[in-house]
């Protein structure tokens, strides 16, 4: 066991775990920020991305001991009030279906308009195809990610 | 949830005007003045603040449940949308229909909902009415208020409350006619979508309760197989780890926290007994459908001579192959039980709550009432979480344990033991004439009957012809005018479980229907959408089959709509081919597809050997309730189809072989087609199901397209580009 100090969604946060701890498990056991979710711990699907700087990762990937002293951003953090513009593009174009998946989907998608605020479809495919959504909102997202592109309302 | 169990107190008393309310919080009890409260039924509970609670009494699973039943309510009750709230039922006397599959949720409910509001709206127009001395016809509601049309007065349902209650629920109020509604037929935004996206949304995997602890069990990695030995001492060293205890499907490992849980089930060692099964694999299995194909089966449906000679007819034969396949919601399966004092709470994403409390009722031996079931938002569901094993297993570990305690499966678990949609053989036969008019279909199904709750008992198999029918939905129920039919079903028993799946049984015989009518169209060198209208034009305007009444008017609206939309006929680029079909699903629901597909110009490992560019959807499901979450629904069901046709479940040495979406791959962003979606207007009163229909028509769809781009019939799912090379 070890204190890991780590910051998330701008708080210091120390926890107590083993060193191989998953990111992931200490988000939602230990810090009780369930909005990223456990999909197949193996880094398949996606559902449990969160941001790490700026860069989408997967939380189910990064050890304890790896993620100490980083800054991450979840679901939980990725706006206060839902006022992100992929958040409100997402509500514009009711992107969700069982929903379960869309966290990693917000996240992953905010890291690819950080780098690319003009991103293309291919760009989209690129981000995107590494997420999973078994309900198939795959073409709302790829509307919802465009309409912020063109910085519609 | 404090909400919610106050809410059921109150159903309770239905009628009453209640001033004392019953709140638990954990194990304190608490009873409170409580506002004064107008709950004439159920679903509708109005405060005097006009706070309006409705109840949803179907599973959200991504469907749009909670939107479309709310807005039934909400219409019926002239609420103000923007201003309700909603309470999952719990199973209870007052919700005893709580399961949630076979489409059924939106059909099933109109009715009793829209009554439901109808009374409490003439409730509070009356008590509106009595407080102005005015009569009842005189006022009308708007929007969470009744008005006095006349003077213009106007009073909040809130204000009414406390005179409403004392009213008598009528029993025959008038529900709205279709030009009074206000909320049905609009375009609504999901419900939950504001908590979905800031991602404080509670699904059942996020239950956290004080002092729950995890668990993660080693089940036998062949179905039937026994423990021989087992050795926990790695497990035990593991920090975190509690128990290792024995259940009734395995071996759990229980820990203070999830990855304790998940390291410690890796350190387990369990020496198994294999059993009988430890031989099974898909290759012997295809064989064993094979060899079905000889036997007579039990007929579902007879009409004409179907086996007759017919001299100078075209006849066309072929055999479709469907995998098995898994429902692989990325939520995987969980659940959290606390069994204490006589009584268990569980905390569960499930389709079938009502299920979950009788059957862990039986199972702990308790009263149904002893068991409180909180059914959660789900992460998928698409048939999986119709079986309740999850909350068996929770239960029976909280009891062994006696602590509160989630059950959580892994991916790989959720993957290998899981309930597949089965696999099947369909031997098609169809003969036309010489100038491709119809004379005889055949079609047998090869293939493995749910066996959740066991084969079919005596009692099921009175009626053989009604059992099988139901497995052979999309077969049977063949729209078209043939003057000679044959449908028949041939069982094979798997050792595996087999169960609902995404519309049930009908993709599987959807798929061969309608990709053998393209055969014959191609054989009547005919247009296959004209070939389609034509065996459903000239014949009886409705068919009975089974239970079930075709309407074949409405599916011809649904192709004549989908030929239109989607320029059916129109040239397209070089390369690129269009396919059609279309089906009724459950005697419902009429769909049409028109695909449109290439190949590829470069092949990617991983991805679908084509590219389908775009899909026109025609769909006629009666009265519509959300345009928006109809258009979802088509979307979903195109896309979760497009994945039956890239991964399948397979097995050796008695194991599953797949374990992640790695070797079980799903559509991903960038196989996803444009996707349209036309809604026939409707001609009836009575809406249906979308959550399925739009499923089943679409590989065919696909596959019909492919055929018309590279001249290719691919009879067999999934689709491997060697079937393209």
């Amino acid at each position: 066991m070890a204190d890991i100090a780590i910051v998330v969604n701008g708080q210091p946060r120390s926890v107590n775990v083993e060193n191989d701890t998953p990111l992931l498990w200490i988000l939602r056991d230990e810090l009780m920020l369930t909005g990223t979710k456990y999909g197949c711990g193996v880094g398949v699907c996606g559902a449990c991305t969160v941001l790490q700087g700026d860069r989408a990762v997967r939380s189910c990937q990064i050890t304890a001991a790896d993620a100490a002293g980083k800054r991450f951003t979840t679901i939980e953090g990725l706006s206060s009030d839902r006022n992100h513009p992929l958040q409100r593009a997402w509500l514009e174009e009711d992107v969700s279906q069982c929903g379960y998946c869309q966290a990693g989907m917000l996240l992953t998608a905010s890291a690819l308009l950080k780098a690319k605020p003009n991103a293309t479809d291919s760009d989209i495919d690129a981000a995107l195809d590494q997420h999973v959504c078994r309900c198939g909102t795959y073409p709302r997202i790829r509307r919802a990610i465009h309409r912020v592109v063109r910085g519609a309302p | 949830m404090t909400s919610r169990r106050d809410f059921v107190r109150y159903g309770a008393l239905s009628g009453s005007a209640l001033i004392l309310g019953i709140r638990r919080t954990g194990d304190a009890v608490t009873v409170y003045k409580a506002p004064a409260r107008f709950a004439p039924n159920a679903w509708i509970a109005i405060d005097e603040t006009g706070r309006t609670v409705l109840a949803i009494g179907k599973q959200e699973m991504g469907q749009g449940v909670r939107t479309s039943l709310a807005m039934i309510l909400a219409d019926e009750l002239d609420a103000d949308w923007s201003a309700i709230e909603l309470v999952q039922a719990s199973p209870g006397p007052l919700f005893t229909r709580l399961n949630t599959g076979g489409s059924w949720s939106i059909g099933g409910s109109w009715r009793p909902l829209r009554e439901a509001g109808a009374a409490a709206r003439a409730m509070l127009i009356a008590a509106a009415a009595a407080k102005w001395g005015v009569d009842a016809s005189a006022c009308t509601s708007d929007t969470g208020a009744v008005v006095h049309n006349a003077s213009g007065r106007r009073l909040r349902y809130g204000e009414l409350v406390p005179a409403a209650a004392r009213l008598t629920v009528p029993t025959n109020a008038r529900a709205k006619t279709a030009a009074e509604r206000r909320i049905v037929g609009t375009r609504r935004a999901r419900i939950d979508a504001p908590h979905i996206v800031d991602g404080s949304a509670k699904y059942g995997i996020d239950t956290r309760i004080p002092g729950m602890l995890v668990a993660t069990i080693v089940r036998p990695p062949v179905p039937g197989a026994t423990i021989a030995a087992i050795d926990s001492t790695a497990t035990r060293r593991v920090r975190g780890v509690g128990a290792v205890q024995r259940l009734s499907s395995g071996v759990a490992v229980v820990a203070t926290n999830t990855w304790a849980a998940l390291k410690g089930r890796a350190a387990l060692t369990v020496q198994w007994n294999e059993g009988e099964n430890r031989g099974f694999n898909s290759a012997d299995h295809w064989k064993t459908l094979q060899a079905g194909l000889g036997e007579a089966g039990v007929i579902t449906r007879s009409v004409g001579s179907p086996r007759s000679a017919t001299p100078n007819a075209k006849i066309v034969e072929a055999r479709y192959d469907y995998p098995f396949a898994a429902h692989a919601p990325v939520e995987p399966m969980n659940c959290v039980a606390h069994v204490h004092d006589g009584r268990c709470e569980v905390w569960v994403p499930t389709q079938a709550p009502n299920r979950v409390q009788r059957d862990v009722a039986r199972l702990l031996g308790m009263q149904p009432e002893a068991v409180h079931v909180t059914p959660t938002l789900i992460g998928g569901g698409f048939g999986r979480r119709l079986a309740v094993d999850y909350a068996l297993e929770a239960a029976e570990l909280s009891r062994a344990i006696a602590a509160p305690v989630q059950v959580l499966w892994t991916r790989e678990d959720d993957m290998r033991h899981g309930h597949f949609q089965n696999a099947s053989l369909h031997q098609m036969f169809g003969a036309i004439d010489q100038s491709g008019r119809p004379l005889a279909w055949r079609h047998k199904k090869v293939a493995s009957l749910h066996n959740l709750s066991g084969p079919p008992t005596a009692d099921d198999l009175k009626d053989p012809v009604a059992y099988f029918q139901d497995s052979m939905w999309g077969a049977y129920d063949i729209p078209y005018a043939f003057p000679a039919i044959e449908t028949s079903y041939v069982r094979v028993d798997v050792p595996y479980r087999i169960g609902p799946w995404r519309a049930v049984y009908s993709p599987p015989s959807t798929f061969a229907r309608e990709c053998f009518v393209d055969e014959l169209a191609q054989a009547a060198a005919a247009d296959p959408l004209e070939f389609r209208l034509s065996l459903l034009r000239d014949a009886e305007e409705t068919v009975k089959a089974g239970g079930l009444t075709i309407d074949r008017a409405r599916l011809r609206r649904v192709l004549e709509l989908v030929r239109e939309r989607s320029g059916w006929g129109t040239p397209l680029p070089a390369g690129r081919g269009r396919g059609v079909a279309c089906n009724v699903y459950d005697g419902e629901t009429h769909l049409a597809y028109v695909a449109e597909v290439s190949l590829p110009n470069q092949r990617r490992n991983g991805y679908l050997p084509f590219t389908v560019h775009r899909v026109t959807c025609a769909v006629d499901c009666g009265v519509v309730i959300n345009p928006l979450g109809i258009e979802q629904q088509v979307e979903s069901g195109v896309i979760w189809a497009l994945s039956n046709m890239k991964g399948e479940i397979t097995f050796k040495d008695g194991r599953v072989e797949q374990g992640t979406y790695r070797d079980f791959p799903v559509v991903r962003m960038s196989e996803a087609p444009v996707i349209e979606t036309h809604i026939v207007p409707s001609h009836g009163e009575q809406p249906f199901g979308m959550g399925e229909p739009s499923v089943p028509p679409l590989i065919p769809a696909v596959l019909n397209a492919l055929y018309a781009a590279t001249g290719r019939r691919i009879r067999r799912l999934p689709v491997l580009a060697t079937d393209l090379a």
